[in-house]
């Protein structure tokens, strides 16, 4: 099942990158996004674990892939706690 | 066989000859069987030996890992096959010795010297090749690769003769599909594969070799030498370094591309680098993916909450990690050191360098693209310096002399005969002319469209410049096989 991507989730990312605007999908990879390099990313990423009150394995963001994936993550920790 | 020698020019077209005229479901046995005689020719049964460990235990290791859904299993079968790799990779590190041409590997710190009676032992191939089964290990682990259950296509995806010696460093997903598919003779393939071996070959017998005839004698005896002249030959090095390496590499594409085979390019104009970390992504291309995406990535996220520290840290342990990869000694830890401190001075900055443009009143343009370029070449000279020199007080000495004085610039440009210089001076020409030439177009496409005649005569030229101006009588082993 492909995952929506929240537009809670987009607000972060963006707000990360200092962009207004991008059109952020599941499909939508790193290096698609402007700025959001390899350096930009580990801050991406805290970014969302503080935004949603999270933490995510070392080894899950690795694996990840695409935006998509990270959503997966988010929902996943979310179903887990409640 | 190194690539720079006559046997390899009687094996390869004997080997293709064989490949083309073997029904297909067999071409992998001929490839295999040839790769395994050409790593067998080096006369080291240790070598053998590594890549038959290697090869077994990661053909075993793969599947088991792509077939269990365990994965606490999965992680310690993971875990097993990167220490082996590992401890094959430090072994032959260690029980390595150097004689003979090329420079010794700086200080070593507790090398043992277990080389044979009358020969050496070079860890040849075992650097790459370890590096590429962790990769395949790790890769399916993570489910972005497949393990590969064909045994003889598994061994010929890591020794490959034309990338055995000093890669690239292939991904699964890369190379295995390729080794699977039917092989179809194609000229234009051909063509170009010959093409790239004699673009190969002129970069390191006619321009690298040469080089090394200058900078060997300053970098093997530091204190007979002073001043501007340790400027020149840094510059020399960082040049001979990057026509030897790319000089191979040519040669492993080329070779490949005559059966059929892609493999990854290696460099795309470094020192037209704007930034350490954009030179990162133009030197030694598949090994700086490699320790990007099985070193730094990981290091970075375990850091994720230290902020720009974490990926600090994690930008100077990678490049840590890829000095002691390329020997063990001082002068390359010193060399990976500093790469990692540029790039973590890098990671603040970047931020702030916009604004500190606009503060300074510079405009981005064709100006601050040159001096960027200026600036990161002469970064990475310096690291070289420590790369090169035979031992850390070697270097220090180079550094600390480096603007004592003009002496002895005359004895170095005539050391060799005038004809070595202007040899030199014409064939980095020629490559500055194919760097342009490629900056707006395809230089295959624009060298195939011409006629025939033009083409036919510029081959001949290539052949008999290469022939005439090739260093044949003192052939320097390819730098990067060291390693």
């Amino acid at each position: 099942m492909e995952a929506m991507i929240s537009e809670r989730l987009k607000k972060v990312i963006l707000r990360e990158l200092d962009l207004d605007d991008f059109d952020i999908e599941d499909t939508t990879t790193a290096d698609m996004v402007p700025g959001w390099d390899s350096l930009n990313h580990a801050r991406v990423i805290a970014a969302v674990e503080e935004e949603f009150g999270i933490r995510f394995r070392t080894l899950e963001l690795i694996a990840l892939r695409n935006v998509g994936g990270l959503q997966e993550l988010i929902d996943k920790q979310n179903r887990g706690s409640r | 066989m190194p690539f720079n020698s006559l046997q390899y020019f009687l094996f390869l077209p004997a080997v293709l000859l064989v490949f083309h005229f073997t029904r297909d479901r067999w071409r992998w046995a001929v490839l295999l069987l040839a790769s395994l005689g050409f790593y067998a020719a080096l006369g080291d049964p240790y070598l053998l030996a590594a890549l038959a460990a290697v090869t077994m235990t990661a053909y075993v290791l793969g599947i088991r890992i792509g077939g269990t859904r365990y994965h606490r299993r999965k992680t310690a079968l993971l875990w097993i096959g990167i220490a082996i790799n590992f401890l094959v990779l430090i072994s032959m590190k260690f029980i390595h010795s150097m004689t003979g041409t090329g420079h010794p590997s700086p200080s070593g710190i507790g090398r043992l010297d277990l080389s044979p009676a009358g020969g050496t032992i070079l860890a040849i191939g075992v650097s790459y090749y370890t590096l590429q089964a962790i990769s395949y290990l790790v890769d399916i682990y993570l489910g972005t690769g497949k393990a590969e259950h064909h045994p003889g296509r598994f061994a010929l995806y890591l020794s490959v003769f034309p990338k055995i010696l000093q890669g690239p460093i292939e991904r699964g997903r890369d190379l295995i599909p390729q080794l699977r598919s039917p092989y179809v003779f194609d000229y234009a393939e051909a063509r170009v594969g010959v093409l790239r071996i004699a673009g190969g070959l002129f970069k390191k017998m006619v321009i690298a070799d040469r080089l090394a005839q200058y900078v060997n004698p300053v970098f093997d005896n530091v204190h007979a030498y002073s001043g501007v002249v340790f400027i020149v030959v840094t510059y020399l090095y960082a040049l001979q370094i990057y026509y030897d390496f790319s000089g191979y590499t040519d040669i492993a594409l080329g070779s490949a591309r005559l059966f059929g085979i892609r493999l990854t390019e290696n460099f795309r104009n470094p020192y037209t680098a704007t930034s350490i970390a954009d030179f990162w992504r133009r030197w030694h291309i598949s090994f700086s993916r490699w320790i990007l995406d099985y070193i730094f990535r990981p290091l970075q996220m375990r850091f994720r909450h230290g902020g720009t520290a974490g990926t600090a840290v994690a930008l100077i342990l990678t490049f840590l990690a890829s000095g002691l990869w390329h020997g063990v000694g001082w002068g390359f830890v010193v060399w990976g050191s500093l790469h990692g401190l540029f790039l973590a001075c890098s990671v603040y900055y970047k931020p702030h360098q916009r604004s500190i443009y606009r503060k300074l009143g510079v405009t981005i343009g064709w100006k601050s693209t040159l001096w960027q370029r200026f600036v990161t070449f002469h970064l990475v000279c310096l690291a070289w310096i420590s790369f090169r020199a035979d031992s850390i007080a070697d270097a220090g000495y180079i550094l600390t002399h480096l603007f004592a004085g003009t002496g002895k610039i005359g004895r170095l440009l005539t050391s060799h005969e005038r004809l070595e210089m202007w040899v030199c001076v014409l064939s980095l020409g020629i490559m500055a002319f194919l760097y342009h030439l490629g900056k707006r177009r395809d230089k295959w496409e624009y060298l195939f469209s011409k006629p025939a005649v033009v083409r036919w005569v510029f081959y001949y030229a290539t052949a008999l410049y290469i022939l005439v101006f090739g260093k044949y009588f003192s052939p320097q082993t390819f730098i990067y096989g060291k390693f």
